[in-house]
């Protein structure tokens, strides 16, 4: 465990983002962390523009997205990046509330690689985010060119 | 109909007058003989009082009148006994056939005489023959129209006929039937005054085409005597004599206008229920979103609620009293169960917006998914299951097994006090289009009383605190058997178990 990779997190809802964070914290992984609040902010932040602008190069080691969003929605965010071949090799996990099969369809459509519904139960929620957080920010090994804190 | 043919028959039969017999040949040479006869005995008798000369007109009379009635042969042989007879009785040398040469070319003018008479005996002979010929072939052309009349009396359709300026010539049975004037109020009437036509197009256009192809048909609107309206399918046909010009229109109509009626209640049906399932659609669409928006937000704030409050117990039970920490337990297991409900609640009305996706499904096969599936919860429990041999059926496969599952897992819930618990799953293969499964337990049983209330939404037969649940799984089950053409129903007694059976149709057609 050698490098902890950059988690976008992609999330309207403040209770859910304090809660994601809580079950990182866990495994310290919260730190490395960037809250979005919208889709566009999520991609002001990928293509470093708006309030992003002067961040440092490189890619998120893998973008936790919410499908029910202000603005641009999850799909339409997912859309982007699967098209834009800059954007595409980052790992895309869709985290939402519904389990509504045609949700679902559509992100595998486009691309996603991986889809997880939000357990109401607290401890399968900080399970479900605490190995998602493990897995991709720590285990998979993320495409050259992001963000990595040695 | 033989009614009317005989009595056509009978009336030409009538009509035709007797045809003279013709004379036998010795009766034409009789006659010749008899008639020369007579003429030469009344010109003796004449020339005995004096009368000279009357022999040559009577024997000129006699062969004319051999030539008239007898033919060419009879006038022949009158005319050799006339010369004969003059020779021998008045010229000199009498009573003896020997004939001067001078008196020759007598002779030959009276053999003249006789050619012409003959030849005009001919002439009216053969006009005779040809009148004949022509008033047969008449009578022949008459019975035949009369025949064909009378055929035409005897279709259903409504024929007539109109001359070219559209006065009626003819209206059949059917016409009278259908607008009400009798042949003798129509013929001779303007078909289309009479029959107050309104035309789908302007006349001349539809007299080009009739002129042109000789046929038009088309749907027309017309008046009865008694001033009611009818529409008619109508069909023109144009008759053209000998020299090719345009001479009658026959026009066979058949009455539309039930048909134009049901067309237009089917069209206005139809209408209502594109209207209908425009309707339908637009609020299945509304429920999908109000599923949808369910799905996402209504999760969201119970998530957070089990969230926080874990939290709560997580970091700040010592300052929580004893009673403090029971209410964060009964926060959380509220926000449980209004999750299961939302995610029952989601599922039934799924099962009535999602399209099923029809195949063959094996029914023995997801059976036993389904109690793997519920083995798993039921673990150590002592239950004897009893499945019997279950066949093939045509449906949703995910459906047909939420349905299984719901049945089996209210079994297995509601025979926790037994043991062993004895749960059986069949089927029952009698009534040639359903398919009846059943599962039978000996659980708690229900009272009958209330078995109406088992398959509704929310509706519970029993408090939480003994069994749990949400109150969906059985209205789920109803749904999913309504889309298979089927139902559910259940039969129980209290503490006697209680059997549950679902129905769905074996035909492929049925929609779900």
């Amino acid at each position: 465990m050698s490098a902890i990779g950059r988690i976008l997190l992609v999330e309207d809802d403040p209770n859910d983002v304090e809660l994601t964070l809580t079950a990182l914290e866990e495994y310290h992984l919260a730190n490395e962390v960037v809250v979005t609040r919208d889709g566009a902010e999520a991609l002001d932040y990928l293509y470093r523009r708006g309030a992003y602008a002067s961040r440092a190069n490189g890619s998120p080691a893998v973008l936790l997205l919410d499908l029910k969003l202000p603005k641009v929605d999850g799909l339409e965010v997912l859309q982007q990046i699967k098209s834009d071949d800059k954007l595409k090799m980052i790992p895309v996990v869709v985290l939402t509330s519904s389990r509504e099969e045609r949700d679902m369809v559509a992100s595998y459509r486009l691309g996603v690689n991986a889809y997880v519904v939000k357990p109401v139960d607290f401890h399968e929620f900080v399970n479900a985010i605490r190995e998602l957080g493990v897995f991709w920010a720590i285990i998979n090994e993320p495409p050259p060119g992001s963000i990595k804190k040695d | 109909m033989d009614q009317a043919t005989s009595d056509g028959e009978q009336a030409i039969a009538l009509r035709k007058p007797p045809v003279p017999k013709p004379l036998s040949a010795l009766q034409r040479y009789g006659l010749a003989v008899f008639s020369v006869a007579v003429a030469v005995g009344i010109a003796l008798l004449l020339q005995r009082f004096h009368f000279r000369a009357a022999e040559v007109p009577l024997l000129l009379l006699a062969v004319a009148i051999s030539a008239w009635y007898g033919g060419a042969g009879a006038s022949a042989l009158a005319y050799v006994l006339s010369c004969a007879s003059f020779d021998f009785f008045f010229t000199e040398p009498l009573y003896s056939f020997y004939i001067e040469a001078s008196e020759i070319p007598y002779f030959i003018v009276f053999a003249l005489f006789a050619v012409l008479i003959t030849w005009f005996a001919a002439v009216r002979r053969q006009a005779e023959a040809q009148l004949r010929q022509a008033r047969d072939d008449l009578e022949v052309e008459v019975a035949e129209r009369t025949q064909q009349a009378s055929l035409l009396n005897l279709t259903h359709d409504t024929i007539f006929v109109r001359d070219i300026n559209g006065a009626i010539t003819y209206w059949n049975r059917g016409a009278e039937e259908l607008y009400g004037w009798t042949p003798e109020q129509a013929i001779g009437k303007q078909a289309h005054q009479l029959l107050q036509t309104v035309f789908p197009a302007p006349l001349a256009e539809i007299r080009d085409e009739l002129f042109r192809s000789g046929r038009w048909d088309g749907e027309l609107k017309k008046t009865r005597a008694d001033g009611s309206q009818v529409v008619v399918a109508s069909r023109w046909s144009l008759r053209r004599d000998e020299q090719g010009r345009p001479s009658a229109i026959l026009e066979t109509n058949n009455d539309i206008t039930e048909r134009e009626r049901r067309e237009r209640e089917i069209r206005l049906l139809n209408e209502e229920l594109a209207k209908r399932t425009a309707q339908l659609e637009t609020s299945n669409k509304e429920l999908e979103a109000f599923a949808y928006s369910v799905s996402h937000d209504l999760r969201a704030p119970l998530r957070h609620m089990a969230g926080f409050s874990e939290l709560l117990q997580k970091n700040s039970a010592s300052a929580l009293n004893e009673r403090s920490q029971r209410y964060v337990v009964l926060i959380l297991e509220s926000a449980r169960r209004m999750g299961n409900l939302i995610d029952d609640l989601l599922a039934f009305s799924r099962i009535g917006r999602v399209e099923a996706h029809k195949t063959v499904v094996s029914l023995g096969q997801i059976v036993e998914e389904a109690l793997t599936e519920i083995r798993r919860d039921t673990g150590d429990r002592n239950i004897v299951w009893t499945v019997g041999k279950l066949p093939t059926c045509f449906g949703d496969r995910s459906m047909l097994r939420l349905a299984l599952v719901n049945l089996i897992s209210n079994a297995a819930k509601f025979t926790r006090t037994r043991s062993p618990a004895e749960i059986e799953i069949g089927c029952i293969n009698e009534e040639p289009d359903q398919l009846v499964l059943f599962i039978r337990d000996n659980g708690v049983g229900f009272d009958m009383k209330y078995v109406n209330k088992l398959f509704g939404v929310f509706q519970r037969l029993h408090p939480t605190e003994a069994f749990e649940g949400t109150g969906i799984g059985l209205a789920t089950v109803q749904r999913i058997a309504h889309r298979h053409g089927g139902r559910a129903w259940a039969e129980g007694l209290v503490d006697k178990g209680a059997t549950f059976y679902f129905s769905l149709s074996k035909s492929s057609e049925f929609t779900i």
